[in-house]
C-alpha cells in the first residue's frame, strides 16, 4: 500500500511537471503581453505587473489592424468549413452506406492526401490558380484549404454514420422518406457531435492558414491573421506587448473551441484516422 | 451489416452512390489530382514562377542537378533527422502523458485540458511565442540557462543547435495529439483482462506488459505513421522559426521546394524537389505497411 501511495504521488508530480511544459509558452505569451517594454530586456518577470488583464484587447485600438486580418481569417474559415462539410456530409454518407465500383479507391484517395505536402501542390496551384484569376483573393484560398482539409471531413463524418444503426434508417425509407430526406433529418441531427468536431477542425484550419495565405495574397489589406503575424517576426517596431496581444486574440477562440469540444474532436479523428 | 447494406441496394437506382461521393470525388480530382499531375509535368520542364505555361521539357534535366547537389542530401538528411526526433520525442511524450492520466489522479481533468492546449494554439502563435523565447538577449530559455549555469545558448542562431529548438517546439505542439488518440485506445482496454491479470497474480508492470501494451500497439503503430508523414510535409513552424537556418541547419525537403519556387523562381526544379519529397513519404508508408502485414503473420 506504502509503495501505490508512492506512485501515485510520483505520477502526480510528473503530471504537474508535464502539465507546466505543455502551459508554459501559453502562459509566456499572455506575461509578454502584459509586460511593459522596460520589463522584457535583461530578465522578463516569472510574473508580469498584474495590471488589468482586459488591456490585452486594447490592441483592437493600435496601428496594427487586428481587426481586419480577424475578419479576413474568419472569411476564409468559414468558407473552408462549409464548403467541405456540403462535400464531406455527402461522401461520407455514400462512403458508409453504399458499396459501388470504385469505394476503395476513393477510400485510399482520402488517405492518400495525407501524404502529399502543401508545398509541393502549391507549385501548381499557383499556376493553375494564375490562370484561373483567383491569387490574391479568399476564393482561392478556400479552395486550396479544401483541398487537403475536407478528405479528414468526410473519414470523420463517414465513421459517424457507420455508427448509426442502419435499422433507423431502413425504417424512414418505408415510411416514405425519399433519402435526401433521410440524410438530412435522420443522418446528420444523429451524427450531429462529429459533424461539430469535424467542423471545429475545418475552421481552424482555414483560420490558421498560413502557406496558402502568404504565397497568394499580395495585397495587405487582404492578409490574414496568420500572415499579419507573422509579419511581425524579425520587425522591431511594434511593441513585443502588442505582438503578443493580437497573438492571443487570434489563439483564444482556437483555445475555447478545441477545449470545449475536446471530447467530439478526439472521438471523431480516432474513429476517422486512427481506425482507417 | 454487409447483409443490410445490400438491401438499400436492391431495387433501387445504382446511381445514387455515386451522385453522393460525386462532389468530393471532383472536387479531389480538380485541386489536388490535377495539380498533383501538373506537378509531376513541371518536374520534367524548366518552367519558371512567372510564366509556367511556357517552360520547355528538359527530361530528367531538373532531377540530375538535384542528385547531383550535395544541398539535396543535406535537406533530405534533415528532413528525416527532424521526422525521426519529433515522431520519436512525441509518440514517447504523448504515450507517457496518457498513461499518467489514465488512472484516477487529483485534478486529473484539468491536467487533461492543460495537456491538451498546445494542440489548439495556432502555429504561428506557437512560432512567435517561441521566438521569443528562445531570443539570444532577453528570452527566457536563456534566463533559465544562465539561472543554472550553463550560459547562453544561440538556440536559433547556433547551428548545432537549430534542429534541437525547432524540434522541441513541434513535439510540444504536437504530443497533445498522440496523448488524446492513446488515451481513446487505453479508455478501450477491457476491464476484465486487467482484472483476469490481476487475479492470475500479475503486477502493474505485467498487466501494462502483456494486456495494454498489446492492445495498444496498433493504435501507436498508426499514429507513428501519421506523423511521420506528418513531419515530413510540415512547413510553417520550421519555415517561421528558422527560415531553413541557422546555416541551412533546418533546411528541409519542404521549405527547398519553397525557396526553389518563390525565392528562385525556379518551379520545375521545385517541382522535381516536391516529387522527391513525396516520394519519401510514400515510401515511409509502404515500410510501415509492410512490418504491419509481417506482425500480423506472426
Amino acid at each position: 500500500m506504502k509503495k501505490r501511495f508512492f506512485s501515485k504521488s510520483f505520477r502526480w508530480v510528473f503530471v504537474l511537471l508535464l502539465s507546466l511544459f505543455a502551459v508554459f509558452p501559453v502562459y509566456w505569451m499572455f506575461n509578454t503581453s502584459l509586460t511593459p517594454v522596460e520589463g522584457l530586456f535583461g530578465g522578463q518577470n516569472l510574473i508580469p505587473p498584474l495590471g488589468n488583464i482586459l488591456d490585452i484587447f486594447n490592441v483592437f485600438s493600435t496601428d496594427v489592424p487586428i481587426w481586419r486580418w480577424l475578419k479576413n481569417s474568419a472569411i476564409v474559415a468559414f468558407g473552408t468549413t462549409f464548403s467541405s462539410l456540403a462535400m464531406a456530409i455527402l461522401a461520407g454518407y455514400g462512403l458508409s452506406r453504399y458499396r459501388f465500383y470504385g469505394k476503395g479507391v476513393l477510400g485510399f484517395a482520402l488517405f492518400a492526401t495525407q501524404m502529399l505536402p502543401e508545398a509541393l501542390l502549391i507549385v501548381p496551384m499557383y499556376a493553375l490558380f494564375m490562370s484561373l484569376g483567383l491569387l490574391d483573393g479568399f476564393l482561392g484560398l478556400i479552395l486550396a484549404n479544401t483541398a487537403f482539409v475536407m478528405p479528414v471531413a468526410v473519414w470523420i463524418v463517414k465513421s459517424a454514420m457507420d455508427s448509426v444503426p442502419f435499422e433507423i434508417e431502413e425504417a424512414a425509407r418505408i415510411d416514405g422518406t425519399p433519402r435526401l430526406g433521410v440524410l438530412t433529418q435522420i443522418m446528420i441531427p444523429l451524427a450531429a457531435p462529429s459533424i461539430a468536431a469535424a467542423s471545429v477542425i475545418l475552421f481552424f484550419d482555414g483560420w490558421n492558414d498560413f502557406l496558402f495565405a502568404s504565397t497568394f495574397i499580395t495585397t495587405p489589406e487582404k492578409w490574414l491573421a496568420s500572415v499579419g503575424l507573422a509579419s511581425f517576426i524579425g520587425e522591431f517596431v511594434t511593441p513585443l506587448a502588442t505582438v503578443f496581444s493580437a497573438a492571443i486574440v487570434f489563439t483564444i477562440p482556437a483555445i475555447v473551441f478545441f477545449l470545449l469540444m475536446q471530447k467530439q474532436i478526439v472521438s471523431g479523428l480516432t474513429s476517422g484516422s486512427v481506425k482507417g | 451489416m454487409a447483409k443490410l447494406k445490400r438491401e438499400i441496394i436492391v431495387g433501387e437506382s445504382r446511381i445514387y452512390p455515386y451522385f453522393f461521393v460525386s462532389f468530393a470525388t471532383i472536387y479531389l480530382i480538380l485541386f489536388t489530382s490535377i495539380p498533383l499531375l501538373r506537378g509531376f509535368w513541371y518536374s520534367f520542364t524548366d518552367s519558371l514562377l512567372l510564366n509556367p505555361r511556357e517552360g520547355k521539357l528538359v527530361g530528367t534535366k531538373n532531377y540530375k542537378e538535384l542528385l547531383d547537389n550535395p544541398e539535396f542530401y543535406n535537406s533530405l538528411s534533415k528532413t528525416i533527422i527532424y521526422a525521426t526526433l519529433v515522431v520519436i520525442g512525441s509518440v514517447a511524450l504523448g504515450t507517457i502523458a496518457a498513461i499518467a492520466i489514465n488512472e484516477k489522479l487529483p485534478g486529473r481533468a484539468l491536467f487533461r485540458s492543460l495537456l491538451t492546449l498546445p494542440w489548439a494554439i495556432p502555429g504561428v502563435s506557437v512560432v512567435l511565442v517561441f521566438i521569443w523565447i528562445y531570443n539570444y538577449d532577453s528570452g527566457v530559455a536563456n534566463q533559465f540557462s544562465s539561472g543554472l549555469g550553463f550560459g547562453q545558448k544561440g538556440w536559433l542562431i547556433d547551428p548545432s543547435l537549430g534542429m534541437f529548438s525547432v524540434t522541441l517546439a513541434s513535439i510540444w505542439k504536437v504530443f497533445p495529439f498522440i496523448m488524446l488518440v492513446v488515451l481513446a485506445a487505453l479508455q478501450s482496454v477491457p476491464e476484465e483482462l486487467r482484472e483476469a491479470a490481476r487475479v492470475d497474480g500479475a503486477d502493474r508492470l505485467n498487466i501494462f506488459r502483456t494486456v495494454v501494451l498489446p492492445h495498444l500497439i496498433p493504435t501507436l503503430r498508426i499514429v507513428s505513421l501519421l506523423m511521420t508523414i506528418w513531419s515530413i510535409r510540415r512547413f510553417e513552424i520550421i519555415y517561421l522559426l528558422t527560415g531553413g537556418g541557422p546555416s541551412g541547419a533546418t533546411n528541409n525537403i519542404v521549405i527547398n521546394v519553397y525557396k526553389l519556387a518563390f525565392e528562385n523562381s525556379e518551379l520545375g526544379k521545385a517541382a522535381a524537389l516536391g516529387i522527391l519529397g513525396l516520394l519519401l513519404s510514400i515510401t515511409v508508408t509502404l515500410i510501415y505497411f509492410f512490418i504491419d502485414k509481417r506482425q500480423e503473420k506472426n
